[in-house]
Protein backbone atom coordinates (compact mmCIF):
# COMPACT_ATOMS: atom_id res chain seq x y z
CA UNK A 1 0.00 0.00 0.00
CA UNK A 2 1.27 3.14 -1.67
CA UNK A 3 2.10 6.18 1.43
CA UNK A 4 -0.93 4.65 3.26
CA UNK A 5 -0.31 5.78 6.75
CA UNK A 6 0.87 8.84 5.39
CA UNK A 7 -1.99 9.81 2.88
CA UNK A 8 -4.78 9.11 6.25
CA UNK A 9 -2.60 11.29 8.02
CA UNK A 10 -1.98 14.44 6.11
CA UNK A 11 -5.90 13.84 4.95
CA UNK A 12 -6.70 15.02 8.16
CA UNK A 13 -5.02 18.74 7.79
CA UNK A 14 -6.85 18.75 4.18
CA UNK A 15 -3.52 17.84 2.60
CA UNK A 16 -2.93 15.97 -0.32
CA UNK A 17 0.54 14.14 -1.44
CA UNK A 18 0.24 16.00 -4.67
CA UNK A 19 -0.07 19.41 -3.28
CA UNK A 20 -4.16 19.81 -4.77
CA UNK A 21 -6.60 21.45 -2.34
CA UNK A 22 -9.40 18.76 -1.38
CA UNK A 23 -11.61 20.01 -3.87
CA UNK A 24 -8.75 20.55 -7.09
CA UNK A 25 -9.37 18.59 -10.17
CA UNK A 26 -6.30 17.34 -11.60
CA UNK A 27 -5.35 18.25 -15.12
CA UNK A 28 -8.06 17.17 -17.79
CA UNK A 29 -7.60 16.44 -21.58
CA UNK A 30 -10.13 15.80 -24.19
CA UNK A 31 -8.87 14.45 -27.66
CA UNK A 32 -11.57 13.72 -30.00
CA UNK A 33 -12.11 11.89 -33.23
CA UNK A 34 -9.13 9.27 -32.33
CA UNK A 35 -10.69 6.24 -33.62
CA UNK A 36 -11.36 5.68 -37.53
CA UNK A 37 -14.11 3.15 -37.33
CA UNK A 38 -15.76 4.53 -34.69
CA UNK A 39 -18.71 7.01 -35.65
CA UNK A 40 -17.32 8.84 -32.18
CA UNK A 41 -14.46 8.46 -30.26
CA UNK A 42 -12.42 10.43 -27.46
CA UNK A 43 -8.66 10.15 -25.41
CA UNK A 44 -9.28 11.00 -22.30
CA UNK A 45 -6.86 11.95 -19.65
CA UNK A 46 -7.12 13.23 -16.14
CA UNK A 47 -3.96 13.16 -14.29
CA UNK A 48 -2.49 9.59 -15.43
CA UNK A 49 -5.17 8.48 -15.73
CA UNK A 50 -6.33 7.43 -19.26
CA UNK A 51 -9.35 6.12 -20.90
CA UNK A 52 -10.60 5.26 -24.84
CA UNK A 53 -13.92 5.71 -25.85
CA UNK A 54 -15.84 4.70 -29.01
CA UNK A 55 -19.22 5.29 -30.25
CA UNK A 56 -21.11 3.45 -33.07
CA UNK A 57 -24.58 4.13 -33.90
CA UNK A 58 -25.94 0.62 -36.01
CA UNK A 59 -29.49 -0.54 -36.74
CA UNK A 60 -31.26 -2.98 -34.81
CA UNK A 61 -34.81 -4.52 -34.02
CA UNK A 62 -36.04 -2.18 -30.64
CA UNK A 63 -36.72 -3.55 -26.95
CA UNK A 64 -40.16 -5.32 -26.93
CA UNK A 65 -41.40 -2.75 -24.05
CA UNK A 66 -39.75 0.30 -25.47
CA UNK A 67 -41.01 -0.16 -29.74
CA UNK A 68 -41.09 3.73 -30.29
CA UNK A 69 -37.19 4.48 -28.94
CA UNK A 70 -34.10 3.56 -30.28
CA UNK A 71 -31.49 1.82 -27.72
CA UNK A 72 -28.18 3.03 -25.64
CA UNK A 73 -25.62 0.42 -24.79
CA UNK A 74 -23.01 1.56 -22.39
CA UNK A 75 -20.11 -1.18 -21.97
CA UNK A 76 -17.08 -0.05 -19.90
CA UNK A 77 -14.08 -2.75 -19.86
CA UNK A 78 -11.73 -2.18 -17.23
CA UNK A 79 -8.79 -3.49 -19.85
CA UNK A 80 -5.60 -5.75 -18.61
CA UNK A 81 -3.24 -3.06 -20.29
CA UNK A 82 -3.56 -1.83 -16.40
CA UNK A 83 -4.02 -4.14 -13.52
CA UNK A 84 -4.26 -2.12 -10.55
CA UNK A 85 -8.07 -2.01 -10.40
CA UNK A 86 -9.89 -1.60 -6.37
CA UNK A 87 -11.24 -4.92 -6.85
CA UNK A 88 -11.85 -7.90 -9.12
CA UNK A 89 -11.17 -6.59 -13.04
CA UNK A 90 -14.55 -8.17 -13.95
CA UNK A 91 -16.72 -6.97 -11.18
CA UNK A 92 -15.17 -3.22 -11.30
CA UNK A 93 -16.14 -3.26 -15.11
CA UNK A 94 -19.44 -3.89 -14.51
CA UNK A 95 -19.71 -1.24 -11.41
CA UNK A 96 -18.16 1.65 -14.02
CA UNK A 97 -20.07 0.48 -16.77
CA UNK A 98 -23.43 0.77 -15.00
CA UNK A 99 -23.09 3.97 -13.09
CA UNK A 100 -21.62 5.64 -16.52
CA UNK A 101 -24.46 4.22 -18.62
CA UNK A 102 -26.86 5.51 -15.68
CA UNK A 103 -25.66 9.21 -15.77
CA UNK A 104 -25.89 9.06 -19.52
CA UNK A 105 -29.61 7.55 -19.90
CA UNK A 106 -30.99 9.50 -17.10
CA UNK A 107 -29.52 13.09 -17.56
CA UNK A 108 -32.10 11.87 -21.17
CA UNK A 109 -28.95 13.82 -22.78
CA UNK A 110 -29.95 11.58 -26.01
CA UNK A 111 -33.35 11.86 -27.30
CA UNK A 112 -33.86 8.13 -28.01
CA UNK A 113 -37.32 9.00 -29.32
CA UNK A 114 -35.44 10.90 -32.42
CA UNK A 115 -33.74 7.45 -33.43
CA UNK A 116 -36.52 5.21 -34.44
CA UNK A 117 -36.21 4.16 -38.51
CA UNK A 118 -39.64 2.13 -38.50
CA UNK A 119 -42.10 2.03 -35.08
CA UNK A 120 -41.68 -1.79 -33.66
CA UNK A 121 -39.17 -2.57 -36.13
CA UNK A 122 -36.47 -1.04 -36.81
CA UNK A 123 -34.62 1.48 -34.82
CA UNK A 124 -30.97 2.95 -34.20
CA UNK A 125 -28.48 1.91 -31.07
CA UNK A 126 -25.97 4.05 -29.62
CA UNK A 127 -23.05 1.74 -28.40
CA UNK A 128 -20.65 3.60 -26.20
CA UNK A 129 -17.40 1.35 -25.65
CA UNK A 130 -15.08 2.67 -23.02
CA UNK A 131 -11.37 0.91 -22.21
CA UNK A 132 -9.37 1.93 -19.64
CA UNK A 133 -5.87 2.09 -20.67
CA UNK A 134 -3.75 3.01 -17.57
CA UNK A 135 -5.34 3.39 -13.99
CA UNK A 136 -4.14 6.41 -11.81
CA UNK A 137 -7.59 6.67 -9.76
CA UNK A 138 -10.85 7.99 -10.42
CA UNK A 139 -11.40 5.70 -13.78
CA UNK A 140 -15.53 6.53 -12.77
CA UNK A 141 -15.03 10.12 -13.74
CA UNK A 142 -12.88 9.44 -16.76
CA UNK A 143 -15.01 7.05 -17.99
CA UNK A 144 -18.14 9.28 -18.18
CA UNK A 145 -16.12 12.28 -19.51
CA UNK A 146 -14.57 9.71 -22.68
CA UNK A 147 -18.15 8.60 -23.55
CA UNK A 148 -19.98 12.00 -23.65
CA UNK A 149 -16.81 13.47 -25.35
CA UNK A 150 -17.08 10.56 -27.71
CA UNK A 151 -20.85 10.79 -27.78
CA UNK A 152 -20.99 14.80 -28.64
CA UNK A 153 -18.38 13.96 -31.30
CA UNK A 154 -20.57 11.23 -32.99
CA UNK A 155 -21.91 11.71 -36.53
CA UNK A 156 -23.51 8.95 -38.04
CA UNK A 157 -25.95 7.80 -41.85
CA UNK A 158 -29.05 8.30 -42.01
CA UNK A 159 -30.23 5.46 -44.28
CA UNK A 160 -30.54 6.65 -47.97
CA UNK A 161 -28.55 9.65 -47.60
CA UNK A 162 -24.47 10.16 -47.63
CA UNK A 163 -24.33 13.00 -45.36
CA UNK A 164 -23.76 12.66 -42.19
CA UNK A 165 -25.64 14.37 -39.16
CA UNK A 166 -24.98 14.75 -35.33
CA UNK A 167 -26.69 12.82 -32.35
CA UNK A 168 -29.95 13.92 -31.49
CA UNK A 169 -28.38 15.60 -28.26
CA UNK A 170 -29.17 18.80 -25.43
CA UNK A 171 -25.94 20.02 -24.74
CA UNK A 172 -27.22 21.72 -21.77
CA UNK A 173 -28.00 18.39 -20.29
CA UNK A 174 -24.79 16.85 -20.12
CA UNK A 175 -24.04 15.42 -16.66
CA UNK A 176 -20.50 15.24 -15.51
CA UNK A 177 -19.62 12.80 -13.41
CA UNK A 178 -17.91 13.98 -9.85
CA UNK A 179 -16.09 11.32 -7.41
CA UNK A 180 -14.93 11.97 -4.12
CA UNK A 181 -13.25 9.58 -1.18
CA UNK A 182 -13.74 10.26 2.77
CA UNK A 183 -9.79 9.85 4.61
CA UNK A 184 -10.12 10.32 7.42
CA UNK A 185 -13.09 12.82 7.77
CA UNK A 186 -11.65 15.03 4.99
CA UNK A 187 -13.58 14.45 1.90
CA UNK A 188 -11.42 14.78 -1.47
CA UNK A 189 -12.75 15.44 -4.98
CA UNK A 190 -10.79 13.36 -7.81
CA UNK A 191 -8.96 10.23 -5.84
CA UNK A 192 -5.57 9.32 -7.54
CA UNK A 193 -5.17 5.25 -7.10
CA UNK A 194 -3.50 6.04 -3.43
CA UNK A 195 -5.95 8.15 -2.10
CA UNK A 196 -8.66 5.06 -3.29
CA UNK A 197 -6.58 2.90 -1.65
CA UNK A 198 -6.31 4.91 1.46
CA UNK A 199 -9.83 5.54 1.44
CA UNK A 200 -12.66 5.17 4.03
CA UNK A 201 -15.55 5.27 1.38
CA UNK A 202 -16.25 6.91 -2.09
CA UNK A 203 -19.17 8.47 -3.63
CA UNK A 204 -20.04 9.51 -7.08
CA UNK A 205 -22.29 12.05 -8.46
CA UNK A 206 -23.29 12.92 -11.79
CA UNK A 207 -24.71 16.82 -12.19
CA UNK A 208 -26.64 17.93 -15.56
CA UNK A 209 -29.50 19.99 -14.83
CA UNK A 210 -29.94 18.14 -11.73
CA UNK A 211 -28.61 15.34 -9.94
CA UNK A 212 -28.70 12.45 -12.19
CA UNK A 213 -26.83 9.39 -10.77
CA UNK A 214 -25.24 8.28 -7.16
CA UNK A 215 -23.02 5.85 -6.28
CA UNK A 216 -21.50 4.95 -3.01
CA UNK A 217 -18.74 2.31 -2.95
CA UNK A 218 -16.70 1.24 0.07
CA UNK A 219 -17.44 -0.07 3.09
CA UNK A 220 -17.28 3.82 5.35
CA UNK A 221 -20.12 5.87 5.40
CA UNK A 222 -21.19 9.23 4.58
CA UNK A 223 -23.38 11.05 6.42
CA UNK A 224 -26.32 13.61 5.31
CA UNK A 225 -24.35 16.70 5.47
CA UNK A 226 -21.32 15.04 3.54
CA UNK A 227 -23.72 13.90 0.77
CA UNK A 228 -24.86 18.04 0.56
CA UNK A 229 -21.63 18.68 0.57
CA UNK A 230 -19.89 16.99 -2.49
CA UNK A 231 -23.42 17.94 -4.29
CA UNK A 232 -22.39 21.68 -3.92
CA UNK A 233 -19.12 20.84 -5.29
CA UNK A 234 -20.27 19.04 -8.03
CA UNK A 235 -22.73 21.42 -8.95
CA UNK A 236 -19.87 24.47 -8.81
CA UNK A 237 -17.38 22.44 -10.51
CA UNK A 238 -19.31 21.10 -13.56
CA UNK A 239 -19.34 24.22 -15.71
CA UNK A 240 -15.04 23.53 -16.23
CA UNK A 241 -15.86 20.35 -17.56
CA UNK A 242 -17.97 21.14 -19.85
CA UNK A 243 -16.49 24.05 -21.20
CA UNK A 244 -13.63 22.31 -21.55
CA UNK A 245 -15.94 19.27 -23.34
CA UNK A 246 -17.38 21.14 -25.69
CA UNK A 247 -14.30 23.17 -26.48
CA UNK A 248 -12.45 20.19 -27.31
CA UNK A 249 -15.46 18.63 -29.04
CA UNK A 250 -16.05 19.68 -32.24
CA UNK A 251 -19.54 19.12 -33.64
CA UNK B 1 -5.63 -8.22 -62.40
CA UNK B 2 -4.27 -5.95 -59.77
CA UNK B 3 -2.33 -3.40 -61.66
CA UNK B 4 -2.42 -0.45 -58.96
CA UNK B 5 -3.26 -0.33 -55.50
CA UNK B 6 -6.70 0.83 -53.98
CA UNK B 7 -4.08 3.29 -51.81
CA UNK B 8 -2.01 4.11 -54.75
CA UNK B 9 1.04 2.52 -52.82
CA UNK B 10 4.05 1.01 -54.30
CA UNK B 11 3.68 -2.84 -54.05
CA UNK B 12 6.44 -2.82 -51.91
CA UNK B 13 5.46 0.26 -49.75
CA UNK B 14 4.46 0.49 -46.50
CA UNK B 15 2.01 2.16 -44.93
CA UNK B 16 2.78 5.16 -42.64
CA UNK B 17 3.77 4.05 -39.40
CA UNK B 18 3.95 5.53 -35.72
CA UNK B 19 5.61 3.70 -32.93
CA UNK B 20 5.97 5.18 -29.42
CA UNK B 21 7.10 3.40 -26.32
CA UNK B 22 6.22 4.17 -22.44
CA UNK B 23 2.41 5.16 -23.06
CA UNK B 24 0.86 3.54 -19.67
CA UNK B 25 2.74 4.61 -16.75
CA UNK B 26 1.99 2.32 -14.77
CA UNK B 27 2.76 -0.58 -16.93
CA UNK B 28 6.76 -1.70 -16.51
CA UNK B 29 6.42 -1.64 -20.04
CA UNK B 30 4.11 -0.64 -23.08
CA UNK B 31 4.06 0.54 -26.49
CA UNK B 32 1.50 1.92 -29.26
CA UNK B 33 2.38 0.69 -33.17
CA UNK B 34 0.15 2.26 -35.65
CA UNK B 35 0.42 1.31 -39.52
CA UNK B 36 -1.85 2.83 -41.98
CA UNK B 37 -5.46 2.76 -40.28
CA UNK B 38 -4.66 -0.39 -38.01
CA UNK B 39 -3.27 0.22 -34.55
CA UNK B 40 -2.30 -1.73 -31.51
CA UNK B 41 -1.42 -1.25 -27.60
CA UNK B 42 0.51 -3.27 -25.51
CA UNK B 43 1.48 -3.40 -21.80
CA UNK B 44 3.87 -6.03 -20.09
CA UNK B 45 3.80 -6.43 -16.45
CA UNK B 46 6.40 -8.83 -14.72
CA UNK B 47 8.59 -10.62 -14.35
CA UNK B 48 6.49 -11.59 -11.17
CA UNK B 49 5.82 -14.75 -9.53
CA UNK B 50 3.77 -17.59 -11.68
CA UNK B 51 -0.08 -17.85 -11.25
CA UNK B 52 -1.58 -20.40 -11.24
CA UNK B 53 1.41 -21.86 -9.44
CA UNK B 54 1.38 -25.05 -11.38
CA UNK B 55 2.34 -23.52 -14.68
CA UNK B 56 6.04 -22.41 -13.29
CA UNK B 57 8.63 -24.04 -14.46
CA UNK B 58 12.16 -24.02 -13.00
CA UNK B 59 14.73 -23.26 -15.50
CA UNK B 60 13.01 -20.69 -17.51
CA UNK B 61 10.41 -18.11 -17.71
CA UNK B 62 6.91 -18.25 -18.92
CA UNK B 63 4.76 -15.21 -21.11
CA UNK B 64 0.93 -15.15 -20.93
CA UNK B 65 -0.07 -13.27 -23.63
CA UNK B 66 -3.37 -11.88 -24.84
CA UNK B 67 -4.58 -10.18 -27.93
CA UNK B 68 -8.06 -8.54 -27.56
CA UNK B 69 -10.31 -6.40 -30.14
CA UNK B 70 -12.12 -3.27 -28.89
CA UNK B 71 -15.46 -3.01 -29.86
CA UNK B 72 -15.30 -0.35 -31.80
CA UNK B 73 -12.02 -1.13 -33.81
CA UNK B 74 -13.68 -2.91 -36.85
CA UNK B 75 -16.40 -1.13 -39.26
CA UNK B 76 -19.36 -3.19 -37.06
CA UNK B 77 -19.00 -3.92 -33.71
CA UNK B 78 -17.01 -6.37 -32.28
CA UNK B 79 -18.83 -8.20 -29.58
CA UNK B 80 -16.60 -7.48 -26.40
CA UNK B 81 -14.56 -10.80 -25.06
CA UNK B 82 -11.98 -13.24 -26.02
CA UNK B 83 -13.51 -15.33 -29.03
CA UNK B 84 -11.79 -18.18 -30.79
CA UNK B 85 -9.65 -15.77 -33.04
CA UNK B 86 -8.40 -14.04 -29.77
CA UNK B 87 -6.96 -17.15 -28.65
CA UNK B 88 -5.36 -17.90 -31.54
CA UNK B 89 -3.47 -14.49 -32.44
CA UNK B 90 -2.51 -14.54 -29.00
CA UNK B 91 -1.19 -18.00 -29.23
CA UNK B 92 0.90 -17.27 -32.12
CA UNK B 93 1.94 -13.74 -31.02
CA UNK B 94 2.77 -15.64 -27.67
CA UNK B 95 4.79 -18.11 -29.66
CA UNK B 96 6.86 -15.13 -31.29
CA UNK B 97 7.73 -13.61 -27.95
CA UNK B 98 8.81 -16.94 -26.53
CA UNK B 99 11.90 -16.28 -29.03
CA UNK B 100 12.40 -13.44 -28.56
CA UNK B 101 12.46 -12.99 -25.16
CA UNK B 102 15.31 -14.91 -23.33
CA UNK B 103 13.30 -16.88 -20.53
CA UNK B 104 16.06 -18.60 -19.76
CA UNK B 105 17.59 -15.70 -17.53
CA UNK B 106 14.13 -15.52 -15.94
CA UNK B 107 13.85 -18.87 -13.93
CA UNK B 108 10.23 -19.49 -11.91
CA UNK B 109 8.89 -16.38 -13.27
CA UNK B 110 5.72 -14.65 -15.66
CA UNK B 111 5.72 -11.96 -17.95
CA UNK B 112 2.26 -10.70 -18.77
CA UNK B 113 1.81 -9.17 -22.24
CA UNK B 114 -1.75 -7.30 -22.62
CA UNK B 115 -2.38 -6.34 -26.65
CA UNK B 116 -5.73 -4.23 -27.61
CA UNK B 117 -6.50 -3.26 -31.34
CA UNK B 118 -7.85 -0.14 -31.12
CA UNK B 119 -8.20 0.03 -35.10
CA UNK B 120 -8.32 -2.44 -37.30
CA UNK B 121 -7.53 -2.67 -40.87
CA UNK B 122 -5.77 -5.98 -41.19
CA UNK B 123 -2.36 -6.99 -40.21
CA UNK B 124 -3.37 -6.42 -36.44
CA UNK B 125 -2.09 -9.52 -35.70
CA UNK B 126 1.56 -8.01 -36.91
CA UNK B 127 0.78 -4.51 -35.34
CA UNK B 128 0.39 -6.53 -32.52
CA UNK B 129 3.41 -8.59 -32.30
CA UNK B 130 5.62 -5.05 -33.31
CA UNK B 131 3.95 -3.23 -30.05
CA UNK B 132 3.93 -6.08 -27.72
CA UNK B 133 8.15 -6.68 -28.85
CA UNK B 134 8.05 -2.79 -28.07
CA UNK B 135 6.68 -2.96 -24.57
CA UNK B 136 8.81 -6.02 -23.83
CA UNK B 137 12.16 -4.02 -24.61
CA UNK B 138 10.58 -1.12 -22.53
CA UNK B 139 10.09 -3.06 -20.05
CA UNK B 140 13.68 -4.07 -19.77
CA UNK B 141 13.37 -7.86 -20.71
CA UNK B 142 16.69 -9.73 -21.56
CA UNK B 143 15.75 -10.50 -25.41
CA UNK B 144 17.30 -11.55 -28.29
CA UNK B 145 15.92 -8.96 -30.64
CA UNK B 146 13.02 -6.64 -31.36
CA UNK B 147 10.04 -9.12 -33.17
CA UNK B 148 9.24 -6.90 -36.57
CA UNK B 149 6.26 -8.23 -38.15
CA UNK B 150 4.26 -7.61 -41.44
CA UNK B 151 1.75 -9.06 -43.86
CA UNK B 152 2.73 -9.59 -47.34
CA UNK B 153 0.58 -11.60 -49.60
CA UNK B 154 -0.46 -11.94 -53.44
CA UNK B 155 -3.43 -9.92 -54.85
CA UNK B 156 -4.33 -11.07 -58.13
CA UNK B 157 -1.43 -11.65 -59.58
CA UNK B 158 1.12 -9.09 -57.91
CA UNK B 159 3.50 -10.14 -54.99
CA UNK B 160 2.14 -7.09 -51.96
CA UNK B 161 3.62 -5.45 -48.77
CA UNK B 162 1.40 -4.83 -46.04
CA UNK B 163 -1.90 -5.55 -47.15
CA UNK B 164 -5.34 -3.51 -46.34
CA UNK B 165 -8.75 -5.13 -45.13
CA UNK B 166 -9.73 -3.67 -48.46
CA UNK B 167 -6.78 -5.95 -50.51
CA UNK B 168 -7.57 -9.04 -48.05
CA UNK B 169 -10.95 -8.90 -49.54
CA UNK B 170 -9.95 -8.54 -53.19
CA UNK B 171 -12.05 -11.26 -55.12
CA UNK B 172 -10.82 -11.45 -58.71
CA UNK B 173 -8.12 -13.68 -59.05
CA UNK B 174 -8.04 -13.96 -55.07
CA UNK B 175 -5.70 -12.94 -52.42
CA UNK B 176 -3.08 -14.35 -50.21
CA UNK B 177 -2.16 -13.11 -47.11
CA UNK B 178 0.90 -14.16 -44.86
CA UNK B 179 1.70 -12.58 -41.51
CA UNK B 180 5.51 -13.10 -41.18
CA UNK B 181 7.05 -11.95 -37.93
CA UNK B 182 11.24 -11.50 -37.87
CA UNK B 183 14.05 -11.26 -35.46
CA UNK B 184 15.87 -9.28 -37.99
CA UNK B 185 19.27 -9.15 -36.84
CA UNK B 186 19.44 -12.79 -36.26
CA UNK B 187 17.60 -13.86 -40.15
CA UNK B 188 14.79 -15.62 -37.77
CA UNK B 189 11.26 -16.07 -38.45
CA UNK B 190 9.22 -16.22 -35.68
CA UNK B 191 5.70 -15.89 -37.18
CA UNK B 192 4.37 -17.48 -40.57
CA UNK B 193 1.10 -17.97 -41.53
CA UNK B 194 -0.83 -17.95 -44.47
CA UNK B 195 -4.30 -18.25 -45.98
CA UNK B 196 -5.20 -18.65 -49.72
CA UNK B 197 -3.07 -20.09 -52.69
CA UNK B 198 0.69 -19.51 -53.98
CA UNK B 199 3.48 -21.49 -55.21
CA UNK B 200 6.78 -21.97 -54.05
CA UNK B 201 7.95 -19.64 -55.75
CA UNK B 202 5.44 -16.89 -54.83
CA UNK B 203 6.29 -17.73 -51.47
CA UNK B 204 9.81 -17.13 -51.46
CA UNK B 205 9.12 -14.14 -53.53
CA UNK B 206 6.44 -13.00 -50.28
CA UNK B 207 9.12 -13.89 -47.92
CA UNK B 208 11.68 -11.80 -49.44
CA UNK B 209 9.45 -8.29 -49.27
CA UNK B 210 8.19 -9.45 -46.10
CA UNK B 211 12.10 -8.86 -44.96
CA UNK B 212 12.79 -5.87 -46.81
CA UNK B 213 9.43 -4.34 -44.89
CA UNK B 214 10.65 -6.19 -41.49
CA UNK B 215 13.75 -4.54 -41.73
CA UNK B 216 12.10 -0.54 -42.06
CA UNK B 217 9.56 -1.34 -39.07
CA UNK B 218 12.56 -2.55 -37.02
CA UNK B 219 14.28 0.62 -37.21
CA UNK B 220 11.35 2.40 -36.33
CA UNK B 221 10.70 0.15 -33.46
CA UNK B 222 14.28 1.02 -32.48
CA UNK B 223 13.58 4.97 -33.05
CA UNK B 224 10.31 4.45 -30.21
CA UNK B 225 13.01 2.96 -27.41
CA UNK B 226 15.33 5.37 -28.37
CA UNK B 227 13.37 8.54 -28.21
CA UNK B 228 11.69 7.37 -24.55
CA UNK B 229 15.43 6.99 -23.33
CA UNK B 230 16.54 10.44 -24.96
CA UNK B 231 13.46 12.27 -23.40
CA UNK B 232 13.81 10.55 -19.96
CA UNK B 233 17.39 11.82 -19.38
CA UNK B 234 16.72 15.57 -20.88
CA UNK B 235 13.86 16.03 -18.48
Amino acid sequence: MDNYDYIREIAKKKMRLDGRKSDERRHLSIKTGVINHSDGSALVELGGTKALAGVKVLPGEPFPDRADEGGLIVNFEASELANNYESDRIMYSVEVGRVTDRGIRESNIIDLKKLVIEAGKKVLFVYIDIFAINNDGNLLDVANIAALSALVNAVYKIEGSEEKVPLPLNLDKLAISHTFVKISDTILLDPSVSEENAADTRLSIAVGEKINSMQKGGSGFFTAEDVDYCAGIAFAKKEEVKNLLTKAVKR
Amino acid sequence: MYEERFDKRKFDELRSIEAESGIIANAKGSARFRIGNTEAIAAVYGPQDVKPKHFEKVDRGIIMCKYDMMPFSVPDRAKPGFDRRDMEISEVITNALNRAVILEELPRSMIDVRVYVSQADAGTRCASLCAASIACADAGLPMRDLVAAVAAGKIGDSICLDLTKEEEDFHEGGATDVPIGFLPSKNEIVLLQLDGKVSREDLKKIIEIGKVGASKIYEIEKMALKRRFLNESES
